[in-house]
């Protein structure tokens, strides 16, 4: 008789019951019976993001407060600014997750933008520093304006600005 | 049609930004979630997880269904968090669910999540309808895991697509070199 070598385990494959069906919907169920979330408590939670969105932009301004701070030290102290630029990037990176959220793609827009002018290979002249001010008084405008969505003519103003900004400074440098 | 009942859920929301975390909190609540407990980032959300299995009752919680975690926290982030909880031996549930939120939508971003064993990753800005729905696939469709040399978490082969020429890629259950695990 051969003795055949067992086959090492190459993958394993787990297969559990579901228990979080058996809590959310119970046994017994149909199997044919369409599973949904109850669309009244969907809308009702879609009701309570919209109130949020009302306290949202007094939200937006404490972070353009902190931002403002960090760019003011950028400009006091040249030799410190990549930790600036480190600070304000995290700021930026959290308002761009939050601006679509909250019916404010703008803020979304220029807080990307921001963020990938404070990245590790960022420029960090004194016209770089002036285009993080351009984008900090951009979404100040927009918060200040409730320029919500795409914030009409005024909005598309303001992106037009930033952009002109942005290339007058990048060729200054 | 069945609604779902998730009075009797418990979920973990790991978040560092309070708006958010708040947003979260309340949607989750009124979609009808029984508990939530939030942790400011995921240092905080592994001490937690170590108290729920070591002491439920000090913990307040018996256990923690599902996981949402932001990606981008410090000084413990969410990959961090989901490496421990897939990984680590104290881990209490090597297999639970994990739910990625995270500001970087670039695929190769969420190609990491997803290798590093997310269930699903949720693009800021997200809606409640998304999430909602995220949450849906979990509980109704949870897929199975799998544990290779190079990857332990949920099967990331969601679908059967087509394809010509001969299949090399699924393994059989009865396949060399393949173990099946039910419980």
């Amino acid at each position: 008789m051969v003795n055949e070598a067992k086959t090492p385990i190459k993958v394993r494959y787990y297969r559990f019951k579901n228990h979080l069906k058996e809590k959310t919907v119970g046994l017994g169920l149909d199997p044919g019976v369409l599973i949904d979330i109850d669309p009244a408590a969907l809308a009702r939670a879609q009701a309570a993001l919209e109130d949020m969105i009302e306290d949202y932009p007094d939200w937006v301004k404490t972070l353009l407060l902190k931002l403002s701070e960090e760019h003011r030290r950028a400009v006091d102290t040249p030799h410190e600014r990549r930790l600036q630029f480190e600070k304000i990037r995290r700021i930026a990176h959290d308002m761009k997750g939050q601006g679509g959220t909250f019916n404010y793609p703008l803020i979304t827009d220029f807080a990307d933008s921001l963020y990938n002018f404070t990245g590790v290979t960022a420029g960090m002249t004194d016209s770089h520093i002036e285009i993080i001010k351009v984008h900090i008084d951009s979404m100040r405008v927009v918060i200040n304006e409730r320029l919500q969505g795409d914030g009409g003519q005024g909005g598309q103003a303001l992106k037009i600005g930033l952009q002109q900004a942005i290339d007058k400074h990048t060729k200054v440098r | 049609m069945s609604g779902l009942d998730l009075e009797r859920m418990s979920v973990l929301v790991v978040e560092d930004s309070p708006f958010i975390r708040s947003l979260l909190v309340n949607s989750l609540k009124i979609l009808g979630v029984g508990k939530v407990t939030t942790r400011d980032h995921g240092g905080d959300a592994i001490e937690f997880l170590k108290l729920v299995k070591a002491d439920p009752m000090k913990a307040g919680v018996m256990t923690v269904d599902i996981i949402i975690s932001n990606w981008d926290m410090s000084p413990v982030d969410g990959m961090m968090l989901l490496r421990w909880v897939r990984r680590h031996k104290e881990s209490p549930n090597r297999f639970a669910p994990f739910v990625m939120i995270t500001g970087y939508s670039e695929p190769a971003r969420v190609k990491e999540a997803r290798d590093m064993g997310a269930n699903e990753v949720v693009a800021k800005p997200f809606t409640i309808n998304a999430l909602a729905q995220k949450l849906m696939g979990i509980i109704v469709k949870p897929r199975q895991f799998v544990h290779t040399k190079d990857y332990f978490g949920p099967d990331r082969r969601r679908q059967n697509m087509p394809f010509e020429g001969k299949d090399r890629r699924i393994l059989k259950d009865d396949s060399d070199g393949v173990e099946v695990i039910h419980g």
